[in-house]
């Protein structure tokens, strides 16, 4: 690892996934009991399939971040998320094995507050860490109650950002944090939905007068100007944004893209997700303001370099039209259909054998036979191929592209997503795996399709609350970046 | 040099439960409805018996572990009984011990008893089992049909064949195997159906449409073997004899490896060719009479006669068409019905395949008999297609 360069923002990347529904569809279902659902019917918002959740989303996100780039080099990695699935397990570490990086990196799994990953960027831009680069992923999947003003207004989806030395796209002039507990809304380890207080309230008390006074610290600290700033990266609700750069006197600033028309608020992830927005249509030598809220409030002042003008981004995909709040209902686990009559298994997971398979099954770690250079997974002990023993050495399928060499769309096998679509990829140099598909449906798969992996909810053990994951193939420009 | 099993065994006594949703009998009735054919045809006392084979494959759900259910059932009088198990091939596995018993010449008479009681489940289709602690942890969680059906998307591609022609020829085989299957007493399935049913059933895994599956029954086989000299020496003049029993299990290659297509299933092949040479066949095409194959769905029946080396590679839609294995074409398959209407009790299909065989050649098959077969060929694909034991076992009549 190279100590060589400034400190900054090295890389981003960010992950929305396929699946969209209209806020129409929502409306259309729920209206007959809140009517004011109507006006709020614009747009749409992302959805997690059933098998996503915060820690595959900052996979997702993590590896479009830290793509073509040395991975060794990484020396923590950073999970900010208020929907973690473990309370008593390292999601980060989870994110890390997925990565496939090193075990003397040091995990943080950062909570409590939609301003978590502002707060621990914070931090990284300024002690990124003796041990190499930072990975900071913030991810928030939270779910929803059907007719509520949440429903409508969050959205699904994480970014992810390397933060180190070297040609950083941007870097940090300066920052500061107000914490102030003004409870604008709470969920608690008890509780599935948020609970949200009103609206003006909020903003007249929490936004209008935390943001100002963070972000006139962090100038401060900065040594620059309102007039100084032309892009202000900052998620609130309503119009409430811009009302707040008028305040501030930095009208004249681009205000980040908010992505609630085709997203919705993506909670700790926001700050993010509109940075990797205004860092792709900042040129070099701009300051960027960036605001976390979430009692009290992050502020962040970011100056682009030369090598922000090559980071584009990618725009937002269209995704996958989810025209059907029932079946949204059901992939969020927020209603249990019968799926109809077929075996039953219990799913217990020998917990055991995952430890000693965890690179296998966290990281698709297969083996390459040092004989006669065939790649296959599971990693064994004896080469498929040219059958010599104790001759694989360990090499992730993670990143490889598959092709379809056969598949069936099963309506027999159990998916909350029927028809579970399934079937045999070929991988280079003489790799086959039998896998599950996800984001595809009907009609979709073709034999010779090239596809992805990534990594997604495998099943679940309704009976211990356990999940497991495992690596899916998905359509080649599967979700977006953001 | 070994010499094989080739003309030292006969099966001297066969029985069949019938198959179906046998919702009035549990395993050990339908061991002894087995069983009292089997010993009532070979015309030995209990008694005779030295040692006996018992193939279950969900022993969770049905049986129980070990030698006991049969012993307990048929009271057998503390003789070696064994338990095996090797999925869809476990009942031809109980006939393979019970033969190499006796060609071993460590006993005269000896058992193989196949048996699978699957309707206690309270839903139809089969049962889902761990497929090991690690498996599970990553292996599909497929169902037999959306397994098998990988075989057609591949199959297709491999040959450049559409999916329609493709379904018009698995349509022809149920088809086949229901106008079989309702001349068969014992058979699960016994109704008639039509090309166009076939085509329009509903979908259960793209490709495979509802009848392209194969029933899901209960149901007992049973075989009592003692060798050729011991056969004769009880008078016996024509008799059925082993030619031979090869197994070839997969050992990752399909799963693990991209060299496999998909397309076939390569177990079957080796087994095959073991399993003609053991026997001494040289065009098994021409030399074979009938076959009973592991049609647990239509597409695999196809890709079968193609992996037993009967239909040339890629005839195998042309050779279906043409009539080739209706119970009037050249080499008939699946006389009886096969696992598409006979049923598939999973411990008990093997011997199933035998007993038609045995039947067909000692010209017992009733409305279903051939014309003086002489050569049959039993299959059985135990798991899927991409990893599987494949069984092939040949048997001739021998005339006095």
């Amino acid at each position: 690892m190279s100590n060589a360069g400034d400190i900054g923002i090295l890389a981003i990347g960010a992950y929305i996934p396929a699946w969209r529904i209209r806020r129409e569809t929502i409306a259309g279902a729920m209206d007959w009991a809140v009517p004011a659902l109507k006006g709020m019917a614009k747009g749409e918002r992302s959805v997690a399939n059933w098998d996503e959740d915060a820690v595959t989303m900052a996979v997702e996100a993590s590896r479009r971040c830290v793509e073509g780039l040395d991975r060794d080099g990484i020396g923590h990695v950073a999970l900010a998320s208020t929907t973690l699935p473990f309370a008593d397990r390292s999601n980060s570490g989870l994110l890390a094995d997925a990565l496939n990086l090193h075990e003397r990196i040091t995990t943080e799994d950062a909570g409590g507050s939609r301003r978590s990953a502002t707060s621990v960027l914070q931090r990284l831009l300024q002690r990124p860490g003796a041990k190499g680069s930072a990975l900071l992923a913030a991810s928030d999947c939270r779910e929803t109650r059907p007719g509520s003003l949440q429903e409508m207004q969050y959205g699904h989806g994480a970014a992810a950002l390397l933060v180190g030395a070297g040609q950083p796209l941007a870097v940090c002039l300066g920052s500061a944090s107000i914490h102030r507990d003004l409870v604008d809304q709470y969920r608690t380890h008890d509780t599935a939905f948020d609970y949200a207080l009103e609206r003006r309230w909020v903003q007249e008390e929490g936004y209008y007068k935390i943001v100002p006074a963070a972000v006139a610290a962090a100038l401060g600290e900065a040594g620059i100007g309102t007039e100084d700033v032309q892009h202000l990266v900052l998620a609130a609700p309503g119009n409430a944004a811009s009302r707040l750069a008028a305040m501030m006197n930095m009208e004249h600033a681009v205000l980040a893209e908010a992505l609630d028309g085709n997203v919705g608020n993506t909670g700790a992830a926001h700050p993010l997700l509109m940075l990797a927005g205004a860092l792709a249509a900042a040129g070099p030598g701009e300051n960027i303001v960036l605001v976390g809220f979430g009692q009290g409030a992050d502020a962040c002042v970011l100056k682009t370099t030369e090598a922000a003008a090559a980071y584009t981004g990618e725009p937002v995909s269209a995704g996958r039209s989810l025209d059907n709040y029932v079946k949204f209902l059901a992939l969020r686990r927020q209603l249990r259909p019968d799926y109809g009559i077929r075996a039953e298994r219990d799913n217990r997971t020998a917990l055991s054998t995952l430890y000693r398979k965890r690179h296998d099954i966290t990281g698709f770690v297969g083996g390459r036979c040092r004989s006669c250079g065939s790649l296959q997974f599971p990693l064994g002990h004896t080469c498929v191929h040219c059958r010599e023993m104790e001759t694989q050495e360990p090499e992730s399928l993670s990143e490889l592209p598959g092709t379809v060499k056969s598949f069936t769309e099963d309506w027999l096998a159990y998916t909350p997503s029927p028809p579970l679509i399934y079937g045999n990829i070929t991988f280079p140099d003489g790799a086959n795996v039998l896998m599950e598909f996800a984001d595809f449906g009907p009609g979709e798969v073709s034999v010779g399709a090239d596809v992805r992996m990534a990594f997604r909810i495998k099943d679940f053990d309704e009976n211990r609350a356990f999940r497991r994951y495992f690596w899916k193939a998905v359509p080649q420009a599967g979700g977006t970046d953001g | 040099m070994a010499r094989g099993i080739a003309d030292q065994v006969a099966i001297i006594g066969m029985g069949c439960s019938r198959f179906g949703e046998r919702w009035d009998c549990g395993a050990d009735d339908l061991m002894v409805e087995a069983f009292r054919e089997a010993e009532q045809d070979a015309g030995i006392d209990r008694d005779a018996i030295e040692a006996a084979w018992l193939g279950v494959f969900y022993q969770e759900q049905n049986t129980g572990k070990s030698a006991l259910p049969l012993s307990m059932a048929l009271r057998l009088p503390n003789i070696p009984v064994t338990r095996v198990e090797n999925l869809c091939a476990t009942g031809t596995e109980a006939l393979r011990g019970a033969v190499y018993a006796v060609a071993a010449g460590a006993c005269d008479i000896a058992l193989a008893v196949g048996v699978e009681k699957l309707k206690d489940t309270g839903y139809p289709g089969l049962p889902e089992r761990t497929k090991g602690t690690f498996e599970d942890l990553w292996q599909v969680s497929n169902t037999p049909p959306g397994s098998f059906a990988q075989l057609a998307s591949a199959y297709a591609a491999r040959h450049g064949r559409s999916m329609e022609d493709l379904k018009r020829a698995m349509a022809h085989i149920s088809v086949k195997s229901h106008a079989n299957g309702s001349k068969n007493p014992k058979a699960h399935l016994r109704k008639e159906i039509t090309e166009a049913q076939v085509l329009n059933a509903p979908m259960v895994a793209y490709p495979l449409g509802l009848y392209d599956c194969c029933g899901v029954s209960d149901g007992a086989a049973c075989a009592i073997v003692t060798s050729v000299d011991k056969a004769r020496a009880m008078g016996l003049k024509d008799m059925v004899v082993v030619k031979a029993m090869q197994l070839a299990p997969s050992n990752g290659l399909e799963m693990c490896s991209s060299d496999w297509d998909g397309s076939y299933t390569p177990t079957t092949r080796i087994a095959a060719e073991r399993a003609y040479r053991e026997a001494g066949i040289g065009n098994p095409r021409e030399e074979l009479d009938l076959l009973e194959v592991h049609d647990c769905f239509s597409v695999t029946e196809l890709v079968l006669m193609e992996d037993l080396l009967l239909s040339g590679e890629g005839r195998a839609i042309e050779d279906v068409l043409d009539g080739v294995y209706d119970a009037d074409g050249t080499l008939p398959c699946q006389t009886d019905g096969g696992l598409k209407c006979f049923g598939h009790p999973v411990g008990a299909s093997g011997l199933r395949m035998v007993y038609e065989i045995y039947q067909q050649l000692l010209g017992q098959a009733g409305e279903r008999q051939l014309r003086n077969p002489a050569l049959g060929l039993t299959h059985n694909l135990g798991g899927l297609p991409m990893r599987n034991v494949a069984s092939v076992s040949i048997f001739g009549l021998k005339a006095a």
